[in-house]
Order: C-alpha cells, then structure tokens, then sequence
C-alpha cells in the first residue's frame, strides 16, 4: 500500500472513531447497567480495523488524536486521561495477542475490551489515589467479554468486506 | 496486510475468555471482603482524601462540592448519590449502597464514597 493511501484511510478511519464515539451517547449501555465506564466500546471496531489493515503504529495514532479531538470538543483533562489509558493499553495488548496464532479477531478483541478496563481503572485508583475502586473492575470485566465479542463480530465482518473490495489491493 | 489473517471465531479465542474468568475471580477475591464485616461508617473521599465520616445508622444529608457537587444522602442504613450536576451521573445512577467494602465513585467530582466496616461482635472469646 502506498504512503499516501495509508494516510487517507487513516483520516477516513479517524473521523469513523470519532463518528462512532459520538453516536455511542445515544445508546448508553449505561442505562442497562449503571457503572461508571460500562461501554459498547464501539470505536474499538476503528483500533482493530486499523490493527489489522494498517499496523499497529497507524491504530496508536488514531486513538491518541480521537482521544485528543474528543476531550477538546466534549470532555475535559480527566475524560482525556481515561480514554487514553484504556486507549493506549487496549492498543498494546491487541497489537501482542493479534499475533498469538490461536486468537482471531474476536479473541483479540475480547482481550482488548479488558484491556481498556484494567487501563482505565489504573489510571481512576492514581487520579483518586484509591484502591477501591478496583472493586468495580470485577463488572467491567465480566461486562468486557460481551462487548469485546460484539465488537470482535462486527469488525470481522467490516475487515472482511473491506477485504472483499479491491479498494486495499495496488 | 497480510492474507492469513484470522477473521472468523475459532476455538482458541475461548482462551481469552477464560484468562478474563480468571482475572475477575482474582478481583473479586481481593476487593470483596467477606462478610463478617458489619458495614458502620460511612466515609467521603474527594480527591483521595477523607473529609467527611459519619455512622451509616444515622440519616442525614451532605453536601460535597469539587469540581461538581454531590448530594448524598444516608437513610434507612443505606447510602446513595441523591442529586450530582456532574455529566453523565452514573454516581446517581449506581443507587443505594448498604453493605462494608461497597462504594459509589463520581469520577468527574473525583469524589468516592466508601462502607467500611467493623467486626460485628463485641468480643472473641479464645
């Protein structure tokens, strides 16, 4: 794939994140279950797309600017903070276990769900200096494997329709 | 991209699942402790720090101001964020809280509320 190519997909994929966050308000997985971070996490679809069709590199930058981009329209320094700790730790533990030869997709996505958890309540017990708030990482986890599956679904299914297309071959 | 990218479910992604199983039996082996704790006291952190303690069997209100302000409110042997202008309010959402070892936490009010308990007899006899 060309330099220029891999840019523009990398913007396409960008605004997509951001796209995809800002809609997620609307359906607030919230109002099932009433814990402070409970997410469908669907701009993960964006991190693992990214993952899988540009490297992980391109996926680390997405997040940073998503993250960045979101915090200065709608959030403040600690809405930053926690995106980018979950964001960041999501990213590298995609990036290892996407090349362990027996998880797919949604295994990788699963682990990245996690990830995003342990990354955000990490950065909640120093902000808050506590660790009691590790208590809530036992939902957010048994939340995480659903919603890394669900999102693990639906970015098997973008990556392979993407795949289809002539659109990432030259 | 390479073509031999693994797409589609498989077996072996079922190891996640159980590597998470085991991380939250961890958690909650660690952070939730057993029951005889008899929850007592009612604490308020803001910022990682105590400013308010009061007994859980005495209703009253408080009001904490941060960044945000929480109204909380202890009644009936139970704690709850009544009232909270901070984004989102999953404080409020959370509900009542009554036993030891549970907490409510408002991440933009960087506010937490905490039961801690205290053995529930008066002495052990050995």
């Amino acid at each position: 794939m060309k330099k220029t190519y891999k840019l523009a997909l990398t913007s396409i994929l960008l605004t997509l994140a951001l796209a995809l966050s800002y809609m997620e308000r609307f359906f607030p997985l919230q109002m099932l279950i009433p814990l402070p971070g409970v997410k469908m996490g669907l701009a993960n679809i964006v991190s693992l797309v990214a993952l899988y069709l540009l490297g992980g590199k391109y996926a680390l930058s997405i997040l940073a600017v998503r993250s960045l981009l979101t915090s200065v329209f709608a959030g403040s320094v600690t809405s930053f903070l926690f995106s980018v700790s979950g964001g960041i730790l999501a990213i590298l533990v995609m990036s290892l276990s996407k090349r362990v030869k027996f998880f797919s997709v949604y295994g990788v996505s699963i682990l990245g769900a996690a990830a995003h958890n342990i990354g955000q309540i990490a950065c909640a017990m120093i902000l808050m200096n506590s660790v009691y708030i590790a208590s809530y990482l036992t939902y957010l986890l048994i939340i995480s494997i659903f919603t890394g599956f669900v999102v693990g679904f639906l970015s098997s299914g973008v990556i392979k329709s993407l795949l289809k297309t002539r659109m990432l071959e030259s | 991209m390479d073509k031999t990218a693994r797409l589609s479910f498989r077996r072996g992604d079922l190891v996640s699942v159980g590597l998470i199983l085991i991380l939250i039996v961890l958690c909650a082996a660690l952070f939730f402790p057993r029951g005889e704790n008899a929850a007592s006291e009612v604490q308020v952190y803001l910022d990682g720090k105590l400013v308010y303690a009061y007994p859980l069997y005495e209703d009253r209100t408080i009001t904490l101001t941060g960044v945000y302000t929480n109204e909380i409110e202890i009644k009936d042997a139970s704690v709850r964020i009544l009232k909270s202008d901070c984004p989102g309010e999953d404080c409020v959402h959370t509900g009542w809280i009554s036993s030891a070892g549970r907490s409510i936490v408002c991440l933009p009010n960087r506010a937490e509320i905490r039961i801690t308990g205290q053995p529930d007899v008066d002495f052990v006899v050995r």
